[in-house]
């Protein structure tokens, strides 16, 4: 099955043109194709998992093949090769599942779109481009497939591009994305040129014997800048919760499984890049702290449901990648994992709600438990998975991180690890009594959502649930002696940590409960009394002002100067140049010079000045 | 015994180029558009001999060069040539004038870039760029209603004829101090006596005119403006086969002539390809007609190419081959998408690009994909060829100027989705109607969109070829 | 003795010459006749290189025929657009030919 890996992406990008071309009429036929090629795909991501865990595939004895893709004797090799250890395994069972059951979801939640078989096939395409990611055994190609999640996202993030604010919402994924990839592209060009080669293992090779650590560490800070994007890391996080203007099951993915995945899943490939870097790491690790506390600040005071969950997906990618920071690989990819499950879930969830309500205002909802029952339920199950209440997926992974930075004396982080912690159970129970407790508000007509998106539901609960014990610390041989980076070791359990961070969750769903379980006016009063600060957090820090303030002014105000200086100094220039001229008493009417003798002077002058340049060298020798 | 059939390509090209024109005269004038399919067959016909006779080597009469590299480019040009000529269906007819002309010209140009890029030897060298030139002034000037075309074609004529001067006064200093006009031969002569400073004054300008013909600033100037004037398919023509004529017989000239004095001209290409990608990218931002912004955004590629040619490697030849043939699937994509907008709506302008995705969704994505293939964003084809641009002078350790290209190529990727936010966000205006493409056009279309996605997935083939050609010129 | 560098200079002249026709003239057809001039000037050097050089060849001299044919298409296609020009705008200064620009 390991040898056969390479197909795992092959089915879904097969389904594209096949959905596109042929059955985009039929369009039961489309939602089929789709589905079964990541159904395919998934059968032999299970496969592939399960050879690794039988075959005794570790993560210092991986399965690698390639082909040449690119080749230039002696020059240039690129390869088209394909990287399977555990950390990929996992990645491409997560993946697909995740996709398989948001396709599947999709089926009901896109039923009646007139864009239904292209959303299919771009669904497709962005799978086929995030498992050829994870597959990729070199830089050049995961950059490739990198660059390529960032254009479907464009795609999907823009589905519904006769809204201006989706298409806008595509634009600036792409735009933000493109300004990270430009320092990752950077980054990576740098380890060729110190290395000469793409290859993640041979790479890992060298990288630890290499003595000129700055010169590397400039480039592993350009690898990072990536991540930052991608994974949507403070300052380019902008684009993300912009991102929920596509359609929910897009959201979904993009959060759960494919788009900011891939962040985290690249620090965790070049893990060895940042590991040999400690200045680098810790740059990493408050990278996330800062960002995961900063998200979840802002997550407490909005009001559209998608925009919580996109600013807890923020938040949640600053943990992993705030783990990898401290060197903790295996609590990152499990966090990853666990957060996946859950997060679809939210958003699955949060669409079904949407897809029934036409509503994304939690405030202007209220008492659907009452007509959504499996709906309900598995989105609160989601949510204390989410807050880290025990025994949930999210509890154990999280409680990993919280134990690493506490382990490895981070101090700081740890505390801002559990201060988020709270927070996040805060928001997300506030989300939880304001829009399914409380009273039903008027005119709202809920009903449960169809089969095809509440199974996906369940299955998603389910892993919710359970996926937390593979990592939990009582399990032996478990999550941490698979993925791991160096010597695969064991995380005693920490009882203190996890103790405290029982107690911040349920003291966060607490105050929900008191603030927003029953009608009160204490958050407008708390609201009105520090006014200020609840401005900015509902401005989300006004980022989005800057950067388009900046954009405006240093972006255009450049090209407007280069364009200006294009049309009235080189112009003026030579209009100067013909009044000096002039006034020396020679006719040379250049004055009156029309643009096309301009320009013809313009080259004679270039010629003039590029023979003095190389002359330059001569002439001096001949005056000495 | 002269080995004439080395030369099948040329001679089947001024053969059709020659036919074409008595054709017109014969056919009466209903049927014009007989001519154009016929112009468009043969050559496609050329195109397969072209491809047959890819490895064929030799030197026919002394100084005229077949070669990998030079058969690379004819194929090159041959496929620029055929996009063209179904790009100019409805645009020529729309002109109402002498089509047999037209096609003929069209050819024309192609045999002087043929000769351009396979010519050993100075005197041929320059023969083959004014006739490449000569022609192109004409095309350009082919709107005999439009005044501006009149206008594109006389600039072009008087700057070309200005830089051309400069430039054979330069082939003159180059003669007078090795006593040949044989390449090879000078470069022995350079080799043995070492650079005179006629030498070196001869090297400045023929550099002055190469860099005019592909648009390096600050040679750029007459660009934007004949881009504007000319017919748009001329305008693709231009500015892709013209510019990889002048590149590949630049590469023939420097590599071939003058390799020892690398270090000397190599600073000056250096110098040229900053200001030309910094120049071409910032002033394509403010443009609002496509064609200025297409001839900007071409002024920034050709910075692009003189990259490799700074690298002075078979990887930077190799490179510069290379990008050139997918520069033309990406820049003649955007012009027949621009075209097809020209013929239905009669103008160049940006913002009534608005909607354009819901007028005709194959035009938009043609336009879409090229731009993007020309940003440099995978998995188009345009991707790959940036990569081994800036690889290759990464390999010869010009990291600056590397970086300085690929943030370059980020501001590119503003002003390129710019006409995308247009055609795909904007309204089509009141009572737009669906874009009318003719039939040819379309293959044209899906077919060079097809190309750039092939040529980015996978590109091996195209790039051994490229290499194998760039090998030449580092033989010993 | 008149030597090579003698012709040289008078090339060198006659360039710089009509450079400033080409550059200073307003009327296209002056300009054409400026670049004729820098044609000749490149002449004047093929020959004397030829001469001084390589007396037994006569490549230079080849050379500046094949310029002056191409000079004389040059000119020819100059002289049709300006009259293009001309008989649309009753007018053929180069200043007025700013319909395209920056």
């Amino acid at each position: 099955m390991i040898n056969h890996a390479w197909l795992i992406p092959v089915f879904p990008a097969l389904a594209f043109p096949i959905i596109i071309f042929l059955t985009r009429r039929v369009r039961p036929l489309s939602a089929l194709v789709g589905i079964a090629a990541i159904g395919a795909s998934f059968v032999m991501a299970v496969g592939v998992l399960r050879e690794v865990l039988l075959n005794g595939v570790t993560m210092a004895h991986p399965v690698e093949y390639a082909s040449t893709w690119l080749g230039i004797p002696g020059l240039l090799k690129i390869e088209a090769g394909v990287l399977i250890d555990p950390l990929a395994a996992v990645m491409l069972l997560v993946v697909t599942l995740v996709a398989l059951l948001v396709e599947i979801y999709s089926v009901g939640y896109m039923h009646g779109d007139p864009g239904f078989s292209t959303f299919f096939g771009y669904l497709s395409l962005f799978s086929a481009s995030m498992l050829g990611l994870v597959l990729a055994n070199n830089y050049f190609m995961i950059f490739f497939f990198w660059e390529l999640v960032g254009l479907c996202s464009y795609l999907l993030i823009g589905f519904y591009y006769h809204k201006q604010s989706a298409a806008r919402a595509g634009l600036k994924a792409f735009v933000t994305n493109r300004v990270a990839d430009f320092g990752f592209m950077l980054g990576f060009f740098f380890l060729f040129a110190i290395f000469g080669t793409f290859n993640f293992r041979e790479l890992a090779a060298a990288i630890p014997s290499y003595q000129n650590t700055g010169f590397l560490a400039l480039a592993a800070a350009l690898v990072f800048i990536g991540p930052i994007g991608k994974s949507a890391q403070f300052p380019l996080h902008v684009w993300l919760p912009d991102a929920m203007e596509g359609p929910t099951p897009v959201s979904a993915l993009i959060h759960a499984a494919t788009m900011v995945a891939a962040g985290v899943y690249l620090l965790a490939r070049a893990f060895v890049l940042f590991a040999s870097l400690p200045g680098i790491m810790l740059l990493v690790a408050y990278v996330g702290g800062f960002t995961a506390l900063f998200a979840a600040t802002i997550a407490i005071t909005q009001r559209d449901i998608k925009r919580i969950l996109a600013y807890s997906t923020i938040s949640q990618l600053g943990y992993m990648v705030m783990a990898m920071g401290i060197g903790s690989m295996t609590a990152g990819m499990f966090h990853l994992m666990t957060h996946a499950f859950f997060k679809a879930l939210l958003f699955l969830g949060a669409g079904s709600v949407i897809h029934a309500l036409e509503e994304q205002d939690i405030f202007r909802m209220g008492g659907l438990y009452k007509d959504m029952k499996v709906t309900v339920s598995t989105f609160v199950i989601a949510a204390l998975a989410l807050a880290g209440v025990p025994p949930l997926a999210g509890f154990w992974s999280k409680d990993e991180i919280l134990a690493g930075a506490f382990d490895h004396g981070f101090t700081g982080l740890y505390i801002i690890g559990t201060l988020v912690a709270f927070l996040t159970a805060f928001y997300m129970f506030r989300l939880i009594f304001v829009a399914f407790f409380g009273d039903r508000r008027a005119g709202l007509h809920a009903h449960e959502s169809p089969l095809t998106m509440t199974v996906p539901l369940v299955i998603l609960a389910v892993l919710s649930v359970v996926s937390g014990f593979v990592g939990a610390p009582f399990v032996s041989h478990g999550f941490s002696s698979f993925v791991y980076y160096g010597e695969p070791h064991h995380i005693e359990p920490n009882y203190g940590v996890m103790l405290l961070s029982t107690i911040v969750a349920l003291a966060g769903i607490g105050l929900a409960w008191l603030l927003y379980g029953r009608p009160s006016d204490v958050p407008a009063r708390l609201a009105e009394r520090y006014r200020s600060i609840y401005k900015l957090l509902v401005n989300k820090y006004y980022i989005d002002e800057v950067y388009l303030w900046l954009f405006h002014r240093v972006g255009l105000g450049l090209a407007e100067a280069f364009n200006w200086h294009d049309r009235h100094v080189v112009d003026g220039v030579f209009d100067g140049v013909g009044d000096v001229t002039r006034l020396s008493g020679h006719k040379l009417r250049l004055l009156q010079t029309g643009n096309l003798q301009t320009y013809a002077l313009v080259i004679f002058t270039a010629v003039v000045i590029i023979a003095l340049w190389m002359a330059a060298p001569v002439l001096g020798g001949v005056i000495q | 015994m002269a080995n004439w059939h080395l030369l099948t390509v040329e001679i089947l090209t001024a053969a059709l180029g020659l036919g074409l024109l008595a054709l017109g005269l014969l056919v009466p004038h209903s049927d014009r558009r007989g001519i154009a399919y016929v112009a468009t067959a043969g050559l496609a016909g050329i195109l397969a001999v072209a491809i047959g006779m890819r490895e064929a080597s030799g030197v026919v009469l002394g100084g005229y060069v077949i070669d990998p590299f030079g058969t690379y480019f004819k194929i090159l040009f041959l496929v620029a040539a055929m996009l063209t000529a179904v790009c100019s269906y409805d645009y020529v007819e729309k002109m109402g004038l002498n089509q047999a002309e037209y096609y003929a010209l069209l050819i024309l140009a192609t045999l002087g870039m043929m000769i351009l890029a396979s010519s050993g030897e100075l005197v041929s060298l320059y023969t083959g760029l004014e006739l490449m030139t000569i022609t192109f002034c004409i095309l350009a000037a082919y709107h005999l209603g439009d005044a501006k075309s009149a206008e594109a074609g006389i600039k072009y004529l008087l700057l070309g004829a200005m830089s051309s001067a400069i430039f054979l006064y330069g082939l003159s200093l180059v003669y007078g101090s090795s006593g040949t006009t044989v390449i090879r031969e000078i470069g022995q002569q350079v080799a043995t006596r070492g650079a005179s400073p006629a030498l070196l004054l001869g090297t400045i300008f023929i550099l002055a005119g190469f860099a005019f013909k592909v648009t390096a600033v600050p040679f750029h100037m007459w660009s934007p403006d004949v881009y504007e004037g000319a017919p748009t398919p001329v305008t693709g023509f231009l500015s892709v086969a013209s510019k990889a004529a002048a590149f590949a017989a630049l590469v023939r000239v420097f590599f071939g002539a003058l390799p020892d004095l690398h270090n000397f001209w190599v600073q000056l290409f250096i110098a040229l390809a900053v200001l030309t990608i910094v120049l071409g990218n910032l002033v394509a931002i403010p443009q609002t007609n496509i064609k200025r912004l297409l001839a900007y955004s071409s002024i920034a590629q050709a910075g692009y190419l003189l990259l490799g040619i700074v690298s002075f490697s078979v990887l930077g030849v190799g490179a510069v081959a290379y990008y050139a043939m997918l520069y033309v699937f990406g820049n003649m994509g955007a012009f027949m998408a621009a075209t097809a907008f020209y013929n239905n709506d009669g103008s160049d302008e940006i913002k009534d690009y608005a909607g354009l995705a819901r007028r005709s969704p194959l035009v938009a994505a043609l336009m879409l994909f090229s731009l993007l293939s020309l940003a440099g964003i995978p998995p188009m084809a345009g991707f790959v060829g940036k990569f081994y641009l800036f690889m290759s002078i990464i390999s010869r350790q010009y990291i600056w100027l590397a970086i300085l290209g690929i943030l370059m190529s980020m501001v590119s990727v503003y002003y390129y989705l710019l006409v995308a936010k247009a055609m795909y966000l904007g309204n089509p205006p009141e009572g737009s109607k669906p874009l009318q493409v003719a039939p040819g056009l379309q293959v044209a279309m899906v077919v060079s969109l097809l190309i750039l996605f092939i040529l980015g997935i996978y590109p091996t083939p195209l790039t051994n070829y490229a290499m194998n050609s760039a090998v030449t010129f580092f033989m010993p | 003795m008149i030597t090579l560098n003698h012709y040289l200079a008078v090339g060198g002249l006659l360039f710089c010459i009509g450079l400033f026709g080409a550059l200073a003239k307003r009327n296209a057809i002056a300009v054409l006749m400026g670049i004729e001039l820098m044609l000749n000037a490149v002449n004047i050097n093929l020959v004397a290189f030829n001469h001084f050089l390589a007396p037994d060849q006569v490549t230079g001299q080849i050379f500046a025929i094949f310029v002056i044919v191409v000079a004389a298409a040059e000119v020819a296609v100059g002289l049709a657009l300006v009259l293009n020009i001309y008989r649309r705008r009753l007018d053929s200064n180069i200043d007025d030919l700013d319909w395209l620009k920056w």
